[in-house]
């Protein structure tokens, strides 16, 4: 898997894993049910940034004048590879990055709704679900503009804009449970409300589209 | 059959005209594109890769024309390397090629073995295991020329394959281009006229997005013929005004005097004597023809 090697550089491994050591240690949690909402709008940013060039870096570098001469179905075959082992990367990272919030702040685990260890589990697996579905969300769209632009920093910037439009109060009050951080902006008091699933449907649902679109694009755009 | 464009115009949405009217026949075997930077060579070969849809005019490939229903048909018959490339730097040698390979389309089996003898005939074999990054340029440049011949493309572009290379291996990737070439058409794009003397009989000229010359060596040496002179001076004032009025192709001192060969129509009014055209005394006299009347 030569992919692995050319999507999964030293450096942007070493980013990532900087970035969440660094989030764990300053972003101040109390209760663990907080890990969550800590973590879900960070992360998105890492997911667009990191997947941004998936794609744009064979413009860079010229290589894309020889990727033009191969089969259009081999090209994005190639580009689903690639967000995949990027993907299945930042969701270790978003899981190590939980633990990493226990090992640097051992937060409280008695809140409201709270009840010992398997709480903490089946609250740990709709965390993990929800990332997934954040990571999978920012890093095919961000690749999907980039793609489009052919420049990885109209990705990072579309895809910046969408993150402070959504996560802010503003976002919240217009989208509601509808927002692409319903997760975020869930009530931690009431645990048995899943309203928030809304927002992660719009986001596969986006995300779905997103998919579809990419091979006309590269198509269109080269 | 080989490669026929014809009043292929291509201009940029800047309004610049790269290529304007142009004319060419590009027969079986290498193929030699000369002309100074900016003349449109690096245009024409990414309309020929169809990386760029000309604006109008038409180009067939072995009797295909090249639109965008022929594409794919004629991409698989194309081999391609670029100016300026940085192939995967994170992947060794082997892996970039067998990457390359794979996308292709070419069986596993098939393109293993051609790496192995193309790693050979670019004397890289020691070198297979490095990673792109700790490549030196003359190294990445035939990294590059083999993953262009990977698929055995009946027409190979190479723009300027030998850039950075020392003299013996210049040598060998000429050699290599010209077993290459046998039944297949190669276009051989350099600023390095040496190149195209040890390689091809057929030629073209650019200048401005047009052919100024196109068709044998030996034709462009008749045309230059007769032009080229050589004079010797010690007086540095006769230089400087040889210099304004003629192209000087050349300058040696030997003993004590400067020798120069001037490029003009007729002869200059100093004491000189006509000599042999080289290559690029030609090249020069060509791309400058219209100067000197």
């Amino acid at each position: 898997m030569y992919e692995i090697k050319i999507s999964l550089t030293f450096q942007k491994q070493v980013y990532a894993i900087f970035f969440v050591i660094i989030l764990s240690l300053v972003r101040g949690v109390t209760y663990s049910n907080e890990i969550g909402i800590a973590l879900e709008a960070p992360i998105a940013i890492l997911a667009f940034t990191f997947c941004a060039d998936t794609y744009t870096q064979e413009i860079a570098s010229k290589r894309l004048e020889i990727q033009r001469l191969y089969s259009m179905k081999k090209r994005i075959y190639c580009i689903y590879r690639r967000i995949v082992i990027q993907e299945i990367f930042l969701l270790v990272v978003a899981a190590a990055s939980y633990g990493l919030f226990f090992l640097f702040q051992n937060p409280r685990t008695d809140g409201i709704g709270q009840s010992g260890l398997e709480s903490e589990i089946s609250q740990f697996l709709v965390y993990f679900a929800a990332i997934s579905v954040t990571l999978g969300f920012w890093g095919l769209l961000s690749n999907l503009f980039s793609c489009f632009f052919q420049n990885m920093w109209a990705g990072i910037g579309g895809c910046l804009m969408l993150w402070m439009i959504t996560n802010s109060s503003i976002g919240d009050r217009y989208f509601g449970a509808w927002n692409l951080f319903s997760y975020t902006f869930r009530k931690l008091e009431n645990i048995s409300d899943f309203s928030w699933i809304c927002g992660k449907i719009v986001c596969i649902c986006i995300g779905i589209m997103a998919v579809a679109v990419l091979p006309k694009i590269i198509e269109k755009r080269g | 059959m080989g490669i026929k464009i014809v009043d292929l115009t291509v201009t940029f949405r800047n309004k610049v005209t790269a290529i304007d009217h142009a004319n060419l026949e590009i027969p079986k075997g290498i193929f030699g594109l000369l002309g100074e930077n900016g003349a449109g060579k690096t245009t024409l070969m990414r309309v020929l890769t169809t990386v760029l849809s000309p604006t109008s005019g038409t180009v067939t490939l072995d009797g295909i024309l090249y639109s965008k229903g022929n594409f794919e048909k004629i991409q698989r018959k194309i081999g391609y390397l670029p100016q300026e490339i940085d192939l995967y730097p994170s992947l060794s040698v082997q892996e970039c090629l067998e990457y390359m390979g794979d996308l292709s389309g070419i069986p596993k089996q098939i393109y293993k073995e051609r790496i192995r003898y193309y790693l050979e005939k670019t004397n890289l074999s020691e070198h297979s295991r490095k990673k792109m990054k700790q490549l030196s340029g003359g190294m990445k440049r035939r990294v590059g020329l083999i993953q262009a011949l990977l698929n055995e493309p009946e027409f190979l572009i190479v723009d300027e394959p030998t850039t950075g290379l020392d003299p013996e291996e210049r040598i060998r990737i000429r050699n290599l281009l010209v077993d290459f070439s046998e039944e297949r058409t190669v276009l051989f794009s350099t600023h390095v006229v040496e190149d195209l003397v040890a390689t091809c009989n057929q030629l073209a000229v650019m200048k401005k997005g047009k052919f100024l010359y196109s068709g044998n060596i030996k034709e462009l040496l008749n045309q230059a013929k007769g032009h080229i002179w050589i004079c010797k001076t010690k007086e540095e004032q006769v230089v400087r005004e040889l210099e304004k009025k003629y192209h000087i192709s050349s300058k040696q001192y030997v003993g004590d005097e400067l020798q120069m060969k001037l490029i003009s129509e007729a002869q200059p009014k100093i004491e000189c004597s006509s000599c042999e055209a080289t290559l690029e005394d030609a090249y020069i006299y060509i791309v400058n023809k219209e100067a000197y009347y």
